[in-house]
């Protein structure tokens, strides 16, 4: 005898549930005779966190695929354009200290590494340009404050690469109303009371206060920091990072422009502090800025005194919001017919936007891998498990090479990153090769990798890393590196002068729409 | 270009010379045209789609050549084409509007002070020795309130084919007869295959409008591409028997 499996139940109607049923709907919606039916419930009381203001580019293909307007997208969710971030004072603490890990890959990447050759460049001139800015020219598009692309470019369509900012509450109400009119989700307003098992381990069903009980041959939870489902029901351990990365604590404020057409910065602006980092993220109608800090390193008032010193004295009156968090993630993701999606698989530091990617990566990977059957749904589990955990490790490798090659010394905190007994094993290795050799794609052979090789090489050369390329040949390509850093010149000649400024793109996106082709 | 209202009074003087008005598009390889226009334009050009640079909107176009700036039906002194564009015609008057602080804006009359078109041995002239308007003014003010006309009627045929999801980007991938090879980007057309497949509804309803008869303009002027191609293939013949005489 087999079960089909016929039903999913959704828990948590946050950004992680909404977007969940969004893209699992989009694609069983349109199979035929495999209708899936989509019930989400949501609790009218408990809120949303909404960690999640910066996304990937992956974003443009989730929201297109789910038949979502671009123009609706910028209109409804007070979104605006990100092209990478922009890491200040990460490297020695000064003033003038920044780099840029934008959106688009080193001209010529990955058939031609232009690393050694502007290594050995900058070894030889001290006046030698920027990693990121030699090779790349989206650097001075983010400094100029300009748009990724023009008003003829059709929805989804960049001049170059880009992904958004977005206000979580508002994406989470917009993704709710397009699956509930366009995509058939069945929606309930009610408090999950209990949730039940049956014999065998499996969900059986949640009891509601109001509704009964909600029955699912699948259950995603999306409950967030709770994991009601996969954690509490299922228990499921917690795997806490703390130890490699040490932030546990937010203070977040919503910041008003000066001027309600001041241009919005177009990329993510993470500045370093004593013992952690603030976030700036330009939204259209404010900036969403938090202190992310260690507690165990200094006190909250301290760190309200720096966050208040960075917004500037024309905001004291603004009260933050204070977020405990702990860095880690489920011991599995999947166990028997429960999955968990958003906080409630895991939370880290929002140093590379992971949080909103890897919901979206997950929910393709549950929809792509839906198993017809219960029968079926543990090889499902054990694959997903295997992926994911892979995703997190390689999520934790990057974000603590961002600490690794600080060279600040002002606090314990930055002293204390560098600690060998607080960096993974796997990035030791590879910090090991990369002493002779830039990150290249033979370092990242999955199916699944998170960063590309270049995202390490805008990290570890804009960290100052300095890589030996003595013993490298470098002769044979010189030609075509010659090259590619002229055509970067060229396209940053081009692009600066023919792109908009973001804000003056964004109003006329409201005012007149993108065209769909 | 310096824009200012037409005065009957200020401007009784000035002489036009009409034999320049085409030379205003010596150098367009695409004239905005409207709706009512479809079915003359369709014998000489490809119908084409683009969009306006500032707002983001399609509009329609007649192509006049292969490359940005090229009018291959331009010989030197005219254009060599049985039918010319409301847009090249009117020129050097254009509709400007005018926004009074109060009360909704309205249509105005403007000539281009900077034009070529204004020169003493010019022939025509706006008003009559007995302050009338002329013949010739006349002839302009029917031709642009043919255009201001059919600006609202082509939006609304461009939001409808939008609608059906019509319209396509044209891939133009061409090899002159020299080798070189030319790419048109940009440009925009119907999508055939779409419309083949819309339903007995929908094309009844595109029947009522007019709009049909309109789509079919497009669809048989996309074969005037062909036309364009010969054309620049005989300029490059010509120019190597220039060359080659020369040498």
């Amino acid at each position: 005898m087999v079960s089909p499996v016929r039903s999913i139940c959704i828990v948590g109607g946050g950004t992680a549930g909404w977007l969940t049923a969004g893209i699992i709907a989009a694609r069983h919606r349109a199979e035929s005779g495999r209708g899936l039916q989509i019930t989400l419930v949501e609790s009218e009381t408990i809120g949303i966190v909404g960690v999640g203001e910066g996304t990937w580019p992956t974003m443009r293909t989730t929201l297109k695929k789910m038949g979502i307007s671009e123009t609706d997208f910028f209109r409804q969710c007070n979104a605006s354009f990100k092209q990478g971030a922009k890491f200040a004072r990460w490297a020695t603490g000064e003033e003038s200290d920044f780099y840029y890990h934008p959106l688009m890959l080193p001209e010529g990447f990955p058939s031609l590494d232009l690393a050694p050759f502007w290594t050995k460049y900058s070894d030889e001139h001290a006046d030698a340009p920027s990693f990121s800015d030699a090779v790349c020219f989206q650097e001075a598009v983010c400094e100029l404050g300009l748009a990724p692309k023009l008003i003829t470019s059709p929805e989804y369509a960049g001049v170059v690469n880009y992904a958004y900012h977005l206000d979580a509450g508002k994406f989470a109400a917009f993704v709710r109303d397009h699956c509930i009119k366009n995509l058939g989700i069945r929606h309930i307003v009610d408090e999950v009371t209990q949730v039940v098992k049956n014999d065998t381990g499996d969900i059986a069903y949640v009891e509601t206060s109001k509704s009964g009980r909600l029955g699912g041959d699948l259950f995603i939870d999306a409950s967030g920091f709770r994991s009601l489902l996969l954690g509490e029901a299922m228990g499921v351990p917690f795997v806490d990072c703390s130890h490699v990365l040490f932030i546990d604590r937010a203070l977040a404020m919503q910041v008003p422009y000066g001027d309600e057409q001041s241009n919005i910065t177009p990329h993510t602006v993470s500045t370093a502090q004593k013992h952690g980092w603030i976030w700036d993220i330009g939204l259209q109608s404010r900036r969403g800025v938090g202190y992310v800090f260690s507690s165990n390193h200094t006190t909250v008032d301290a760190a309200l005194a720096e966050l208040r010193a960075y917004v500037g004295g024309a905001h004291r009156d603004l009260q933050p919001r204070e977020i405990k968090i702990t860095s880690g993630h489920r011991q599995t993701f999947w166990k028997g017919n429960c999955v968990a999606v958003g906080l409630a698989g895991g939370f880290l530091e929002p140093l590379e936007a992971s949080a909103l990617v890897l919901i979206e990566l997950s929910a393709d990977m549950i929809s792509a891998m839906m198993p017809a059957t219960r029968e079926t749904m543990d090889i499902v589990a054990r694959r997903f498990n295997q992926t994911t955990q892979y995703r997190w490790d390689r999520i934790i490798d990057f974000l603590k090479l961002h600490y690794i090659l600080s060279q600040r010394t002002d606090s314990k905190f930055w002293i204390d990153n560098r600690d060998p007994a607080s960096i993974p094993e796997s990035l030791k290795e590879q910090m090991e090769l990369w002493r002779y050799r830039a990150p290249g794609d033979q370092d990242f052979t999955s199916n699944n990798e998170m960063f590309p090789a270049a995202s390490y090489q805008y990290v570890l050369f804009g960290m100052g890393f300095r890589m030996d390329v003595r013993h490298q040949p470098l002769d044979r390509d010189l030609g075509s590196a010659q090259r590619a850093f002229t055509q970067n010149d060229t396209l940053k000649g081009k692009w600066t002068k023919a792109l908009p400024k973001n804000r003056d793109l964004i109003n006329k996106i409201k005012d007149l729409g993108l065209q769909k082709i | 270009m310096r824009l200012v209202e037409l005065s009957r009074s200020e401007h009784a003087g000035l002489r036009i010379r009409a034999d320049r008005v085409e030379a205003s598009a010596a150098s367009q390889h695409l004239v905005p045209i409207v709706v009512s226009e479809f079915r003359k334009a369709a014998t000489q050009y490809p119908i084409v789609f683009a969009k306006n640079p500032e707002t983001g909107r399609f509009a329609p176009y007649v192509l006049n050549g292969l490359g940005v700036e090229e009018n291959l039906f331009w010989s030197g002194t005219e254009l060599d084409v049985a039918y010319v564009p409301l847009n090249v015609r009117r020129q050097p008057f254009y509709v400007g509007m005018n926004d009074a602080p109060n009360g909704p804006a309205t249509n105005v009359l403007c000539i281009d002070l900077d034009s070529a078109c204004l020169d003493g041995s010019g022939t025509k002239t706006i008003v009559n020795p007995d302050g009338s308007d002329s013949a010739y003014l006349k002839e302009i003010l029917s031709i642009l309130g043919e255009l201001v006309a059919g600006k609202k009627t082509t939006e609304q045929f461009i939001a409808s084919v939008l609608s059906l999801d019509l319209l396509a980007p044209i891939m133009l991938d061409i090899v002159l007869d020299d080798g070189t090879p030319l790419q048109v980007q940009g440009l925009y057309g119907l999508d055939e295959e779409k419309f083949r497949q819309l339903d007995a509804g929908q094309v009844a309803s595109l029947w009522k409008t007019g709009y049909l008869d309109l789509i079919y303009a497009v669809l048989i002027a996309s074969g005037q591409i062909f036309k364009l191609i010969r054309m620049k293939n005989q300029r490059i013949a010509a120019s190597r028997a220039w060359h080659s005489n020369a040498s």
